[in-house]
């Protein structure tokens, strides 16, 4: 599942660990993430202030400008995450798509520099989101164009792909939404039932219309079938001028981005919380049915004899001593043997251990005191 | 106990009254065995005749008794998906850790949701009112914590959902 912060935690553990280190060091790391993301790290000893980092990922859509070069909205994006320390090289290394020169020693000290390292860790998150929101942008342009209601296929996560199909006045998202498990398709569908739902009512009647379907929307005709069958059905959500304007424009393509983790980490959270419930009733249950057991009874005809202990104590001393008297009569009633005619002489016959005198032990004999 | 289902809890409470009247009664097929007599159904002259409790098609309670044992056999209503995932989630839950309940059925009878199977032993070891009590109870919790899971998720979900939505604005 991929994590909700843009910046990859994994290369900012890395970036940091380079800026912190003492002495200057020889690093060279390749790391993977999502599955598809490509990072590689270099940072050589003899220039310790100067970091290579480069980038290959899938690309967002197949179906635009993207080819091996990064178009040049994106490029300007990943130039202002930081002008004084990025810096990106031409021709990117082979087999990346984007290599970023890092001047680690322009970042100022402090709390700012971890700040920065956080936002260069977000490069991959700029560079995917800088193209659905070149398309939000122009979402009030009214030129009308053949195959302007073509829905664009768009991939952020691998396996997990959804469509933009831009429209008069509005750019419609529609979401396919696959799970493993029915338990998972079930949960989401009521969570759908819900977005629907809320979408509706007047306090968020400013965010975008949400419709949730369990057959394919009209817009999504003619695209292939492998993509169209889900089992948790399509959500869709009708963006408007309203939802990208200034800063509104990040965040709303940050949610469309992630909306398929969001769903995923509800579900996930939803199982742990069922789980939950149902372990404290388990504990409710069994302690009814160990109520019922008859040693539960017997406790309580004790607790009921210190009681009667206690009323003893209040009677007169002689009274005690009378019923004490009776007790040990009874005691020595209940111990006593039962008594067979000649069984004693029987015993002492043929009962009777012989004694052994023992080679280890030794006798002492008594001497006489003169 | 709520309104709607009280009759049909006090039917099941009398009908359990009557047919837990259990005692020892070893195997009559193999010797120094005892086997409760309801599951093997060796001997039919030592079987009573099953009672069928339902409150309506998806809720019936199948008790069948014999000699030294009774099993209680019991289907929880679904309305839809979302309970019916909840509930088999929930009894799967506690049929798992059937050992913590003694009388709790490892494997619930076909066609029912969950199965109790008490013998002579049990009722020996716990008082029968307090077993009968616990039976009903059961019912009753099963009932009350899926609609209250239900809710609870749905009541999640409209959270989530306008946490979500909120975002945008």
């Amino acid at each position: 599942m991929a994590c909700f912060e843009r910046a990859s935690p994994a290369l900012k553990e890395i970036l940091l660990k380079i800026y912190r280190a003492e002495r200057p060091a020889e690093f060279d790391h390749q790391m993977h993430e999502f599955g598809s993301v490509q990072y590689h790290v270099k940072c050589s000893a003899s220039d310790p202030h100067q970091t290579y980092l480069s980038i290959s990922m899938p690309l967002l859509s197949q179906g635009l400008q993207f080819t091996t070069r990064l178009p040049n909205h994106t490029l300007d994006m990943v130039k202002g995450i930081c002008p004084d320390v990025v810096e990106i090289i031409e021709p990117p290394k082979d087999g990346y798509q984007l290599t970023l020169r890092l001047n680690f020693a322009r970042i100022p000290h402090g709390k700012v520099s971890t700040k920065i390292i956080t936002e260069i860790s977000s490069v991959q998150a700029v560079i995917l989101s800088s193209q659905l929101k070149e398309m939000l942008r122009n979402v009030d342009s009214q030129e009308i164009s053949q195959g302007m209601y073509k829905a664009i296929k768009l991939i952020y996560h691998p396996g997990e792909p959804f469509y933009v199909i831009k429209q008069p006045a509005k750019i419609t998202a529609v979401f396919p939404m696959r799970f493993k498990e029915n338990t998972d398709v079930i949960i989401a569908t009521a969570f759908f039932q819900e977005l629907v739902v809320v979408g509706s009512t007047g306090a968020c009647a400013k965010a975008p219309h949400c419709i949730w379907s369990p057959i394919p929307p009209p817009e999504l005709r003619g695209e292939p079938i492998e993509d169209l069958s889900t089992n948790g059905g399509f959500v869709s959500f009708d963006i408007t001028s309203r939802h990208v304007e200034g800063k509104k424009l990040d965040k709303t393509v940050w949610n469309l981005l992630n909306f398929y983790t969001f769903v995923k980490y509800h579900v996930k959270s939803t199982r742990g919380f069922i789980h939950r419930r149902m372990r404290m009733r388990l504990g409710n249950l069994i302690e009814i049915l160990q109520n019922a057991g008859i040693e539960e009874e017997q406790i309580k005809t004790k607790v009921q004899g210190f009681k009667y202990v206690r009323k003893l104590a209040r009677f007169s001393k002689p009274k005690i001593v009378k019923r004490r008297c009776n007790f040990s009569k009874k005691l020595k009633r209940i111990r006593s043997r039962l008594k067979i005619h000649g069984f004693s002489r029987f015993r002492r016959q043929w009962l009777t251990m012989p004694k052994f005198s023992s080679v280890t032990k030794y006798t002492k004999y008594k001497t006489k005191v003169k | 106990m709520a309104n709607t289902s009280r009759l049909y809890l006090t039917c099941i409470r009398n009908t359990l009254e009557a047919a837990m009247c259990l005692q020892n009664f070893p195997c009559q097929e193999v010797e120094r065995h005892n086997k409760p007599e309801v599951e093997l159904k060796t001997s039919p002259e030592l079987l009573l005749n099953p009672v069928l409790i339902c409150r309506n098609e998806a809720e019936k309670c199948l008790i069948d008794s014999s000699i030294n044992s009774l099993r209680i056999s019991l289907k929880v209503k679904q309305a839809d998906e979302l309970e019916n995932i909840l509930t088999k989630k929930f009894l799967r839950f506690l049929s798992m850790r059937a050992e913590a309940f003694q009388v709790l059925r490892r494997k619930p009878v076909q066609g029912y949701d969950i199965s109790f199977l008490v013998t002579n032993y049990h009722c020996e070891e716990m008082q029968k009112h307090k077993l009968i009590d616990f039976i009903v109870q059961f019912m009753e919790d099963i009932d009350k914590e899926i609609s209250e899971l239900k809710l609870s998720v749905n009541t999640r979900g409209r959270l989530v959902a306008t946490e979500f939505l909120k975002q945008f604005i």
